[in-house]
């Protein structure tokens, strides 16, 4: 009884906030923030109860709302979580929550659009994440294209323009195809319920166009090899807020998508094309590993790690068996903190100094102690350091890929070493040497930023040292999509 | 042996209008204070929208018949209409040299025009309506003149454009009479059925959407689009591109079913290269437009493309496709005018794109309100536009014009480009600070409420429009089919 509604409660909390704010005065600032924080609070609460109440001995959704929305066309407004979902819900609230704590001296202009912009995005990926219905899904999947649009446009860097019309028409491009293949499966079947499309069979050729249509949107969103070229542009020139929604939530809607519609709509198809899925996964991670060399750019690096980790992701994806999934999903919540957090450190070191050059810092450790040694943790998770919950999840992926082809293994396993020396090399250029004079007399960590990065260390630590609970919410789920492949 | 009704008042609208235009006409020279035209158009308005629920079905001869399909219609577009009046209205404040009893007057002239298109039987009915419809228009796309010299060029071109879509229009009807010897739509569809006559009737169908073509802005028949927007004062605009071009879509729609279904297919294969052409154009040279009036008359060559696209099939549904995409386009202009209408008022030179530079700092509420009927515009989730957009590819798809579809979908990718663009200017650009910041009078105001709110509600429910705009045209088509 008291779970009926929690979805609905989830999703749209956030617009009593942004009601709030928007009858708010813009003299106001303060009174905007506090008001953004305690919605985006509340929300993080009411997920991490969805957490508490989640049975993860049941492989069905759960918390399902089903109410008619669209009869003409059969479309329901159909919520549910299950295994593969549910942690996803605390993430987006807890980014979001940590996002609007981190951009709180940051962002100095235009605050109240700021913060209506980040509840909207908050709505807008809890969305994606618990809709079942695939027109809804849909729904969700672009309208979080018009605040990223603004956040990236409005608070972004110096090319901030160009990155976010190439984001935007990009990510537009790639989903339109999926719109398309979503028609054709409703002109099919009669319906957009997702539950109902499970097993459904279609001739091989048209099963093959529709896994392709779904996998443009998804590829450009990860964003896989070929499609990766507006992550680094919209990544650095997002301010830290943004950065840190695009890489916590916004790249793993595309993950998300490939384990919730392709694996278990298309399994002939994923079968297909499982193969050429592990060759680009294996070539992002290496290619993205190696450009991580060469850039001179904080934000860009650590954006193009983005892309190596991705791939790793959607290798676990398509080895198609528990382990590998189990691990992909688990590494896209570790790579939402992790490299959420190493967008927050680069952007407590931009508040202060306005550079992202990395040739423009050196010897941080000394001036600046703290945030080394919390930078220094974040490192060590992004590499894969046992003990930290990089660790986990890439042995988990590297293991499921390995019982499916070893010969991927042995090229995505030196990927983890590039990782190790690209990551390691930033922190000793920027951290040790000597110190230059740009990092002296830095103002001390704030309480804004020291309460949105220690969460995440202790997630780190939580997930590394002990991840049987996280697991344990996804594995019945896992194996109930894996038992559609043969 | 057929019998003549002459029901006086299923005419009783059409005759209301005409008093009124010709009333103002009469007495404008002698009042002074101009507001009275405003106040006597609204409460005609107000009262016409009850006036009509109760007027009897029938027909006045059997060129004008009354029914439900026509009374809806007509019921959307006074709803249109009064806004267009509200809007009107801010604008005449605002430019006192237009500010004559006479525009009101030529509106309801225009708006009678509209009504005996949409009540036609015949199509020499139906070519009189167009030039009633249109004739009003040339005069005031040019009253402009007062204040942009430049405005006489663009009523003459659409002048010029509306003799062409005449001229098309008497060959069509030439061939029609040639062929089959009746100009009545139902004697045409009877004639069509016996399955006689095809070749002929198609060729006039193809100067029949020529003509409409020239109406609706289709490709090849656009050039007069941006010179008549950019020339007509804003509200003439918004009545160009929502109203006149949602009545021409319900009558090609109306002749489609009556006198033409049994070539409906053929005529849809017609559409699919013009309809096709008209996005791609449409999205294409609007990407380069730095005014925004320039801009919004290529996005509703575009516009209109998308809702063409509905016809193509054949498909009933897909005829409400359309008209739900025009009715969301009505209210899409209607607000984005509005908007325009506000910027004028605080700066001429806000019509030129880039003056609109980082404009968000001061006019916040203008500017998110513009975004969102851009936004709209460019079809993305969750405005009206979105699902407008998303009907009409599902009724593509489903007729099997996949590879139409696709086509489209990627053309609505280039089509997104110059709305994002105008966002980009408002909120991304560095502007100075300090503009002067206009009040919001209560019907700008109002309508900009209305308009946002239905935008919005019909990206998110849009339900209940849709039902009703089905259930008219499935409820007309049934009964066309009973007489039959």
């Amino acid at each position: 009884m008291a779970d009926f509604g929690l979805l609905s409660a989830i999703l749209w909390f956030p617009l009593l906030g942004i009601a709030a704010i928007i009858i708010t005065n813009r003299s106001r600032p303060d009174t905007i923030k506090v008001i953004a924080l305690i919605t985006a609070l509340i929300d993080f609460i009411l997920s991490i109860l969805l957490l508490y109440r989640f049975d993860f001995t049941n492989a069905n959704f759960q918390f399902v709302e089903k109410i008619p929305w669209l009869d003409v066309i059969n479309s329901f407004y159909f919520l549910g979580v299950d295994g593969i979902s549910v942690l996803f819900v605390p993430l987006s609230t807890l980014v979001t929550l940590l996002c609007i704590l981190i951009s709180w001296y940051s962002i100095e202009e235009k605050v109240k659009e700021f913060y209506l912009a980040l509840l909207f995005t908050n709505i807008a990926m809890v969305g994606v994440f618990l809709s079942l219905d695939l027109l809804l899904f849909y729904v969700f999947w672009e309208a979080l294209l018009i605040p990223m649009y603004l956040i990236i446009g409005i608070w972004g860097g110096p090319r901030r323009i160009y990155s976010t019309i190439k984001f935007f028409l990009y990510t537009f491009f790639g989903s339109i195809f999926m719109l398309a293949a979503i028609i054709y499966l409703f002109l099919q079947f009669g319906t957009f319920d997702y539950t109902l499309l499970i097993g459904k069979t279609f001739t091989p050729q048209v099963e093959k166009l529709l896994f392709l249509g779904f996998l443009l949107a998804f590829a450009v969103k990860v964003p896989m090899w070929p499609f990766h070229t507006w992550l680094p542009d919209a990544h650095t020139e997002a301010p830290t807020a943004g950065s840190v929604i695009l890489a916590g939530i916004l790249i793993k809607l595309g993950g998300y998508g490939m384990v919730r519609f392709l694996l278990p709509l298309f399994p002939q198809a994923t079968l297909f094309f499982a193969k050429l899925i592990l060759v680009l996964s294996v070539i992002a991670i290496i290619y993205a590993g190696l450009a991580c060399l060469w850039q001179d750019d904080l934000k860009r690096l650590i954006a193009y790690s983005s892309v190596s980790h991705m791939g790793f992701v959607t290798l676990g994806i398509f080895s198609l068996n528990p382990i590998g999934i189990n691990g992909a999903i688990l590494q896209m919540i570790n790579h939402g903190i992790v490299t959420g957090a190493l967008f927050m450190c680069v952007g407590v070191i931009y508040d202060r100094t306005h550079s992202r050059a990395i040739n423009y810092y050196g010897g941080l450790a000394t001036t600046f102690p703290l945030y080394a040694a919390l930078f220094m943790i974040f490192t060590l998770a992004s590499i894969g350091l046992p003990g930290t919950n990089g660790f986990v999840g890439e042995f988990l992926i590297l293991q499921g890929a390995f019982m499916k082809d070893k010969a991927m293994v042995i090229f995505a396993a030196t990927g983890v070493i590039i990782g190790a020396a690209y990551m390691l090399w930033l922190y000793q250029r920027v951290f040790f040497e000597k110190p230059v004079s740009g990092v002296f007399n830095l103002p001390p960590l704030r309480w804004n930023e020291l309460l949105s990065l220690i969460p995440m260390v202790l997630l780190i630590f939580l997930i590394g040292l002990y991840p049987n609970p996280f697991l344990d919410f996804m594995k019945t789920s896992v194996s109930k999509i894996l038992a559609n492949i043969p | 042996m057929v019998t003549l009704s002459l029901n006086f008042g299923s005419l009783a609208l059409e005759l209301f209008f005409l008093l009124s235009g010709i009333f103002i006409f009469m007495i404008d020279r002698f009042i002074k204070s101009k507001s009275y035209a405003f106040w006597l158009s609204f409460w005609v308005i107000l009262g016409s929208m009850v006036f009509i629920l109760f007027i009897p079905f029938g027909d006045f001869t059997r060129a004008f018949r009354i029914d439900f399909f026509s009374s809806s219609i007509k019921f959307l577009l006074l709803i249109g209409f009064f806004f267009v009046l509200l809007l009107s209205d801010t604008h005449l404040n605002n430019f006192p040299g237009l500010n004559f009893g006479e525009f009101y007057g030529l509106l309801f002239f225009s708006l009678f025009g509209i009504f005996v298109v949409l009540s036609s039987q015949d199509f020499l009915t139906l070519f009189i309506g167009l030039e009633l419809m249109s004739i009003p228009l040339y005069f005031l796309i040019a009253t402009q003149y007062v204040y942009r010299k430049e405005s006489l060029e663009g009523a003459l071109k659409y002048f010029i454009a509306g003799a062409l879509s005449g001229g098309l229009y008497i060959l069509f009807l030439g061939i029609v009479y040639y062929a089959t010897g009746t100009i009545y739509f139902e004697e045409v569809s009877k004639r069509l059925a016996q399955g006689l006559l095809k070749k002929e009737l198609l060729l006039g169908a193809v100067f029949f959407i020529s003509a409409l073509s020239i109406k609706l802005s289709l490709v090849p028949f656009h050039m007069w689009a941006p010179d008549a927007y950019e020339a007509s004062p804003l509200p003439i605009t918004a009545f160009l591109s929502g109203l006149i071009k949602f009545a021409v879509m319900a009558v090609l729609i109306k002749v489609l079913i009556l006198a033409y279904s049994p070539l409906k297919i053929e005529i849809g294969k017609i559409l699919i290269p013009i309809s096709l052409l008209t996005i791609l154009i449409g999205s294409l040279l609007a990407i380069r437009q730095d005014n925004l009036v320039r801009l919004l008359a290529y996005s509703s060559i575009a516009h209109v493309g998308y809702a063409v696209l509905g016809l193509v099939s054949g498909d009933f549904a897909g005829y409400g496709f359309s008209l739900f995409y025009m009715f969301v386009y009505l209210f899409t202009t209607i607000g984005s005018f509005g908007i325009m209408i506000y910027l004028v008022r605080a700066n001429r030179g806000f019509l030129e794109i880039p003056n609109l530079a980082g404009i968000c700092q001061n006019l916040p509420f203008i500017s998110l309100l513009l975004l969102i009927f851009l936004f709209s515009l460019a079809g993305v989730p969750p405005t009206a536009g979105f699902m407008a957009k998303f009907y009409i590819f599902l009724m593509l798809v489903k007729s099997q014009y996949i590879g139409v579809a696709i086509l489209a979908l990627l053309v609505s990718v280039i089509g997104a480009y110059p709305y994002i663009r105008v966002i980009k200017v408002i909120y991304m650009d560095k502007g100075h600070l300090g503009y002067y910041k206009p009040t919001y009078p209560i019907f700008l105001a109002f309508s900009l409420i209305v308009a946002t709110f239905i935008v919005i509600l019909l990206g998110i429910y849009p339900r209940p429009m849709l039902d009703f705009i089905q259930r008219t045209l499935f409820l007309y088509i049934s009964l066309q089919f009973l007489q039959l």
